[in-house]
């Protein structure tokens, strides 16, 4: 199941960049997400299984549908992409990222990895009742890490951060107000904009 | 959250009270001179609930965040770094007919996520404190709506610093799925008791990517010289400053959790990237003409002789290290500052021809311009000068030969890019008369227009710039004849670090 | 439920952080190198999820949250530029913006 799933996110990441038109990519991007979220809950993460469908597949595909539209990217787009994408064009950033993911698979292909020693002392570090940490990786039954642990870790020991997130949410939504707003068009001439120019006072 | 937890946290508060404070008075009413004062003086109390914190100091808000005396030394930097550049913005967005009010929310939530940077002790912070950074520095970059460049710095900007930030999170997943906690403390704690550190080594790596990109050292730097040319001068100076002086800060309470050995892979790399960008940042700044590019260029320069510092592994370092970002940061702001002030409603005086003659138009303005290249080059009785001192006697410490000699090298080559700058300054006006005219043959339709006519025009400095570089003029000097006070107040500053 | 090993979940994690490069790399087009970064993020996220599953903690599902969050925030502000861009210039080839002086290196 676990390589079933995997399997089809990677192949419909693989058809996402390689697409011409870009609804057709967002569309394989979705099915790459909402595989995602499968994983997620084959790893026993329900909660963040949801919010991937929810968010990402949700919100934010809906965000690139609706730019895309208002772009009217038409097959005169895709034509164009055609042109900026020689196939030749795909071996030298494949090959980079491919020397980069040796480098990350070979320690994950060593198993000698997995931590053995000064490890166990850790296993406090987790809200739920766990398994010492030295059997993690032939653990028989995999715990549900469900959403009443990361909601009770979320708003305790992370409220901050949670406080922070609304931060940075605000800073996203001055800014995207800021930078998509409607000018009115006289002012949005470059050479328009002298017009309202004042000397500062002082 | 208990009460010291929230005194600890003040200067941060206090700054995000502000951001939403002024969102209510702009839904009130939008006026540019009030949302201005509101911000500034958020800035200002910030700063002056500082000394509150500290008495509580070292406080661990677990797990989060770290108030100690290096976090509010970095906060105090960081706050007045803010203020400059915001009383610098103040007179530049008068004089551009934009929807002004907004930039003052995004400087605010900028500073407060460089806050959260310095106080780091988790990845979550660090990562949320990045985040805010560098989301409102996206706008800020892309804030002057009618320039044509606007548009194109931001996604630029954008998409890079998303792909970094990509990265970043990459490598603290690794790191995380090695060593089972994101504290920084616990996690030094654990890698150090492995024989080897297995996935948190390309873990590492790959924040390294993300972490050179925010501080500009080659081969991370591509971004500099645009994003420096393309975004508005203040917006230039806190992206120079408060963005790279946030991450240092991030960067050295990280590795102050390693022994020296334990991490030798990781430094080698930074050393590498150190040498590189000393001598890379200065050849390519020798080829500018554009004066923001050219300080873009002194920057990576500048970040490569702090990493020296940094590679020392010291407490001297970490002092060294700090005492050079101090100065940095005078020294940057007050170059940005004149140029700033220079810029009127039309263009930004970011030519070299601009400033041709300055000295006999604006002798004040060219006197601290020169003050600030030759704090930048490292000549005595600046700043500069001592904090080079300072991180080449770290380097020389700890037997860093070739960092130190990629610095000195390094410095001799900047010598004479910001030695240029000054004579253009120093030279006459008109260059017909001269023998400057013999530039290049392209190069005469240019100068029949230039220099700017309105930078020509003698003009009062308002007086908030005025404000700003007279204090920055004070401490340029100031520190670099008398360093000690600073000196011992950062050695008692970052003396918990290690 | 069978158990699912880290380091092949890792490596799942690492092959998309991958095609996510790739694609950022090779497509010019300014909305596909957004799509590529949400795709790098997606995966630094799942590699995330990954960890703190195996350190049954729910500290990596939280910051899987806060990812996301970010990559909200990114995109909007991402997006709404590209709308700016579109009005200006004719296209959205990354390679066709080159107002700012430069290619002395990139």
């Amino acid at each position: 199941m676990f390589w079933l799933t995997s399997i089809v996110a990677i192949v419909a990441t693989l058809l996402a960049i390689s697409r011409l038109n870009a609804t057709h990519a967002l569309l394989y991007l979705i099915v790459s997400f909402l595989s995602v979220a499968v994983l997620f809950l084959q790893l026993g993460a329900p909660f963040v299984a949801a919010i991937e469908v929810i968010v990402y597949a949700g919100a934010i595909m809906v965000l690139f549908v609706f730019v895309i539209m208002l772009l009217n990217l038409g097959p005169h787009a895709v034509e164009g992409e055609r042109q900026l994408l020689p196939p030749h064009a795909w071996i030298g950033p494949g090959l980079l990222a491919a020397v980069l993911l040796l480098e990350l698979l070979m320690p994950l292909s060593n198993n000698q990895f997995i931590p053995t020693t000064g490890t166990a002392k850790h296993a406090d570090h987790s809200t739920i009742p766990t398994i010492p940490t030295e059997a993690a990786p032939q653990l028989q039954e995999r715990m549900v890490v469900g959403p009443k642990e990361v909601g009770i870790k979320l708003f305790s020991t992370y409220l901050l951060a949670v406080e922070l997130a609304g931060f940075l949410l605000l800073a996203g939504l001055v800014g995207a107000f800021h930078i998509g707003r409607e000018e009115p068009r006289t002012s949005a001439k470059p050479g328009a904009m002298e017009v309202p120019s004042q000397e500062g006072p002082a | 959250m208990n009460t010291t937890d929230l005194i600890a946290l003040s200067p941060l508060l206090i700054v995000g009270l502000s951001a939403v404070a002024i969102l209510l008075l702009i839904s009130l009413r939008r006026n540019h001179r009030a949302v201005a004062t509101l911000a500034l003086g958020g800035l200002a109390l910030a700063m002056a609930s500082i000394p509150q914190a500290a008495a509580v100091a070292p406080h661990h808000i677990a797990p989060l965040m770290m108030a100690d005396g290096y976090a509010l030394f970095y906060s105090a930097l960081l706050l007045a770094a803010s203020f400059v550049v915001g009383l610098l913005s103040f007179d530049y967005l008068e004089q551009r007919g934009e929807q002004r009010e907004e930039y003052y929310v995004l400087l605010l939530l900028a500073t407060l996520g460089g806050l959260v940077l310095v106080g780091a002790n988790h990845f979550v912070s660090l990562f949320l404190g990045l985040e805010i950074l560098s989301v409102a520095i996206y706008v800020m970059v892309a804030y002057a709506r009618s320039s044509p460049l606007a548009a194109e710095t931001g996604i630029k900007y954008l998409i890079l610093a998303g792909t970094s930030s990509a990265f970043m999170v990459f490598g603290m997943a690794l790191v995380y799925a090695q060593t089972g906690t994101l504290e920084f403390g616990p996690m030094a704690a654990q890698l150090m008791q492995m024989e080897d550190f297995g996935l948190a080594l390309p873990g590492m790596a790959m924040m390294l990517v993300g972490v050179g990109f925010k501080l500009a050292v080659v081969p991370f730097h591509m971004w500099t010289p645009e994003v420096y040319q393309g975004a508005p001068v203040p917006v230039t100076a806190f992206v120079a400053t408060v963005s790279k002086g946030a991450m240092f800060a991030l960067l050295l309470r990280f590795f102050a959790a390693f022994e020296a050995d334990e991490a030798q892979p990781i430094m080698n790399i930074l050393g590498l990237l150190a040498i590189a960008s000393m001598l890379a940042g200065n050849l390519l700044a020798l080829l500018e003409d554009n004066v923001k590019r050219l300080l873009a260029y002194s920057s990576i320069a500048h970040l490569g002789y702090v990493l020296v510092a940094f590679l020392a592994e010291s407490s001297f370092g970490d002092e060294a290290v700090t005492f050079y970002l101090v100065a940095y940061f005078i020294s940057t702001l007050a170059a940005f500052g004149v140029i700033s002030v220079l810029s009127d409603g039309k263009s930004e005086a970011d030519r070299m021809e601009d400033f041709r003659g300055l000295y006999w138009r604006r002798p004040m303005l060219a006197t601290l311009m020169t003050a600030a290249l030759l704090s930048l080059a490292g000549i005595p009785l600046t700043t500069g000068f001592v904090a080079k001192f300072a991180v080449v006697a770290a380097g020389v410490k700890a037997a860093l030969w070739v960092p130190v000699f990629a610095l000195a090298l390094g410095s001799a080559i900047g010598l004479y890019y910001y030695l240029r700058l000054v004579v253009v300054m120093l030279s006459p006006v008109n260059p017909t008369d001269d023998s400057n005219s013999e530039a290049t043959a392209t190069d005469d339709a240019m100068s029949t227009r230039a220099p700017n006519p309105a930078i020509l025009r003698p003009k009062k400095v308002p007086i908030g710039p005025a404000f700003a570089l007279s204090i920055l003029a004070i401490f340029l000097l100031g520190l670099g004849v008398l360093p000690t006070p600073l000196m011992d107040f950062i050695k008692s500053s970052v003396s918990e670090l290690r | 439920m069978n158990p699912i090993p880290m380091e092949q979940s890792l490596m799942v994690a690492a092959m998309l952080f991958s095609l996510g490069l790739i694609g950022l790399l090779v497509r010019r087009n300014v909305i596909f190198m957004l799509i590529s970064i949400e795709i790098m993020l997606n995966a630094a996220g799942l590699a995330f999820v990954v960890a703190g599953s195996h350190w049954q903690a729910a500290d990596g599902q939280v910051m899987f949250l806060f990812i996301i969050t970010m990559a909200a925030a990114e995109v909007a502000i991402g997006l709404a530029l590209v709308l700016r861009l579109q009005s200006d210039l004719p296209t959205l080839d990354v390679d066709a913006m080159d107002q700012l002086k430069g290619g002395d290196d990139a």
